[in-house]
């Protein structure tokens, strides 16, 4: 198989693949511990603050029902908003990349 | 062999349309492989003579009408659901049997599924019959606090489809083993992987099998047995004939009929209150069956408190979530811990390309996101329309919320509409389940067969043909241990080993993947420590934890309630039927566990929280990175070039482990 012979050492060290490799970092693990963090603002808002769930915003809907609301929202937003940059950055930095290889 | 496998199965599938059919014949001989090993031998269902289902006779449900609440799903409607499922699922089957030649076609469906169906195939294998009737069940009865949780499961995606998903594709082959044996001693690495993936889908699959026990027992009124041995044969006829690629299909019809069921059912409920959430939620704060329940049930005010309103405080937290700490310590365990199930990890193998990975977790994570907002409105719902003390009187724990809710939607009891939808949503359940346990079964099986045999025992080097008998065999003998744990555990907790499978997976699995994937420095030895050190902790807390049985405990309630009962009884009242019973049962449960100490023999916990991922996972890290620094290993440091250029590129995909 001709996979077998590449040279990785090479391919690590080609700037397309520094580039690629450096912005998918930062993009993943920034959101992903934004994410995470967000989440775990439910628990510990409801559990230590609970006052907060309870102010009533629309007749009796309180910021606790929007607030679970919201994680849906930005759990579809921010997976909406990664494949929208995976699709247009990563993708074509990936292909730029392997065209320069071949 | 190969025919020999085809018997065994037979056997075994014929036992479940036996079952399905629901002939008056004894049960004894429809299910005979299994049951050699089963402890719960001595159950009464072979005697039991099934009331017999002509083909035209719709028969009212038997003896069971003594006791007024109680779901009772017209037999010959649901019988007819449930066949109908049984034989399309079963057309897959054999259509995916012949199509199945190839290792890479049993364990991954030759990496053929599309990201859109591979989408629907993960959301049908994540959302549970668990989710489907109990999440529901915990809003109609604690109102927001049920809500609250149900954010967990769905945000787990967000973890997987941004860190695992795509290198876990591009990395890997069939199983864990192969993702993390890519640059460590192989043998060493892909044994502990093997352990600790059957380790996780075992536990998870043995609550799954009790959970569908009970709820078949409840739904068609048959003994647990039957229906445990009826999930499991049609669970191992998929897996064995069809491998991969039955699996998925069989998930992606649960997953379209359970959007179908909950859709409808969530229309339907927001149409009466005129799709405005303002009415709707007013109307559930000002109903005087839900500031009752909240009152008495909940909070045991038995006098009204000045000031409090009891309709409101059903959005307001803190009715069911008592414990913040634990709370978090949950999070955790949601938001890292299906990152690490096995038998998540294995579907994104099923697409040919990283971008289908993420496209397909993207579809799945939208599905799970709308799955479990509609889920939300038909608890709430339900506790509108049918009112928590109505649910709790059929099932205490609020499983037969989403059931009892479609009969009232349809038309109500002994209705045509009523029975239909009730019918129908038993048979999505019964699908789910089906579902869930096939990809189980397929990812333990996977990592005996892939990791153990033919990587450990035979070098990898095994033909295709072989591969592919070996995992049939495999599957085959996981799917009757399934069973015969599913029966031997009838009487377990099984809240308990569920929370253990998402425990070892956030703690052992999780940190592992994320740092073969993503640390130059990450060895052999931080694998091993990492995955025991991960599993073990997330073990023994659990087992000291509050979730396992304390028959202590167990005593001093039954203890109570014969108190409660016999001071009544001294004061001069007459007990009524009801309460005599419940004296008897106390007494008899007090003397039962009063000498008892827990599994591990424990009188009471040691452990405060009822999951541990908040202490385990960080250690299950902690150990990984000291174990790998202990043991540092030139090899894997220069070997990372590779894993990280075919991570992040895809570059030689799929030949991960030719290496």
């Amino acid at each position: 198989m001709a996979e077998k012979h590449l040279d990785w050492e090479k391919i690590a060290n080609n700037s397309k693949f520094l580039e690629l490799k450096s912005r998918k970092r930062n993009f993943l693990f920034s959101w992903w511990i934004v994410s995470t963090i967000y989440y775990l603002l439910l628990p510990i808002i409801s559990g230590y603050f609970p006052g907060i769930f309870r102010v009533q915003v629309i007749g009796p809907i309180n910021f606790g029902y929007l607030f679970i609301l919201s994680q849906f929202v930005v759990a579809i937003g921010v997976a909406a908003y990664y494949a929208h940059v995976a699709n247009k950055d990563f993708d074509r930095l990936t292909k730029q990349l392997l065209e320069v290889l071949n | 062999m190969k025919k020999r496998i085809a018997a065994i199965t037979l056997a075994l599938s014929l036992s479940v349309c036996a079952v399905a059919t629901l002939s008056d014949a004894p049960l004894a001989g429809a299910a005979t492989a299994p049951q050699a090993s089963a402890p719960a031998a001595s159950l009464p269902a072979a005697t039991v003579a099934l009331p017999p289902v002509a083909a035209t006779a719709i028969a009212p449900a038997k003896a069971a009408d003594a006791s007024p609440a109680k779901v009772r799903p017209n037999r010959g409607i649901t019988i007819g659901m449930f066949a109908l499922i049984i034989a399309v699922t079963m057309g897959v089957v054999v259509w995916a049997a012949k199509k199945t030649q190839t290792a890479s076609d049993f364990y991954t469906a030759g990496g053929g599924i599309t990201g859109f169906q591979n989408g629907w195939a993960i959301a049908g294998d994540y959302m549970s019959a668990a989710s489907f009737l109990g999440m529901s069940g915990l809003i109609s009865l604690y109102g927001i606090d049920g809500f609250m949780y149900a954010v967990g499961p769905m945000f787990s995606f967000i973890a997987i489809l941004l860190v695992i998903a795509e290198p876990c594709r591009n990395a890997g082959k069939y199983t864990l083993g192969d993702i993390l044996s890519f640059r460590s001693a192989p043998k060493t690495v892909r044994a502990v992987a093997a352990l600790s993936t059957v380790t996780v889908s075992i536990f998870y699959l043995i609550a799954q099998m009790v959970g569908a026990g009970k709820l078949m027992q409840m739904l068609l009124d048959i003994p647990y047995r039957v229906s445990v041995i009826g999930v499991g044969a049609l669970m191992v006829a998929y897996v064995v004939f069809g491998g991969m690629k039955a699996t998925t299909w069989v998930q992606i019809i649960k997953a379209s009929l359970l959007m179908t069921a909950t859709t409808v059912l969530c229309i339907l409920v927001a149409a009466k209150s005129g799709f405005n959430p303002v009415t709707f939620f007013t109307d559930i704060v000002n109903s005087s069956a839900i500031q009752e329940h909240v009152r008495l049930n909940v909070l045991k005010d038995a006098v009204a408190k000045d000031g409090v309103n009891y309709g409101q405080r059903f959005l307001e937290p803190g009715l069911f979530l008592k414990n913040p700490l634990d709370q978090i310590s949950l999070g955790f365990a949601w938001a890292l811990g299906a990152a690490g199930l096995p038998h998540i990890l294995m579907r994104f193998f099923t697409v040919p390309s990283a971008k289908e990975a993420r496209k397909s977790i993207i579809i799945a994570l939208f599905l799970n996101a709308s799955f479990f907002f509609m889920i939300s409105i038909i608890g709430f719902g339900a506790a509108l329309y049918l009112t928590p003390q109505g649910i709790a009187a059929v099932d205490k724990g609020g499983n037969m919320a989403t059931l009892l809710l479609a009969q009232f939607m349809g038309g109500g009891a002994g209705s045509l509409g009523g029975d239909i939808f009730l019918a129908f949503i038993c048979a999505v359940a019964f699908a789910t389940i089906l579902a869930v346990v096939s990809g189980l079964v397929l990812a333990a099986s996977a990592a005996i067969a892939h990791d153990v045999y033919v990587n450990i025992i035979k070098d990898g080097k095994a033909d295709q043909q072989l591969q592919v008998k070996v995992a049939r065999i495999t599957s085959l003998l996981v799917g009757t241990a399934a069973i015969a744990m599913g029966l031997a555990a009838e009487k377990e907790n099984v809240v308990a080993l569920v929370a253990l499978a998402f425990a070892v997976a956030a703690s052992g699995n999780f940190p592992v993947i994320i740092l073969s994937l993503f640390w130059k420095k990450f060895n052999t030895a931080g694998i091993v420590s990492g995955l025991v050190v991960g599993t073990v902790t997330a073990l023994s807390l659990v087992m000291v934890s509050p979730v396992m049985t304390y028959p202590k405990k167990v005593a001093a309630d039954a203890k109570k309630i014969v108190e409660t009962l016999e001071q009544k009884q001294a004061s001069g009242v007459a007990l009524a039927d009801m309460e005599l019973k419940a004296l008897e049962k106390s007494k008899a449960e007090y003397a039962k566990n009063k000498e008892g100490t827990s599994m591990v023999g424990l009188d009471k916990p040691i452990f405060p929280l009822k999951n541990p991922g908040i202490v385990s996972v960080p250690i299950g890290f902690l150990a990984a990175v000291i174990g790998c620094l202990l043991f540092r290993d030139r090899r894997a440091e220069d070997m990372f070039a590779e894993i990280d250029v075919r991570q992040n590129t895809g570059i030689g995909i799929a030949k991960a482990s030719d290496h």
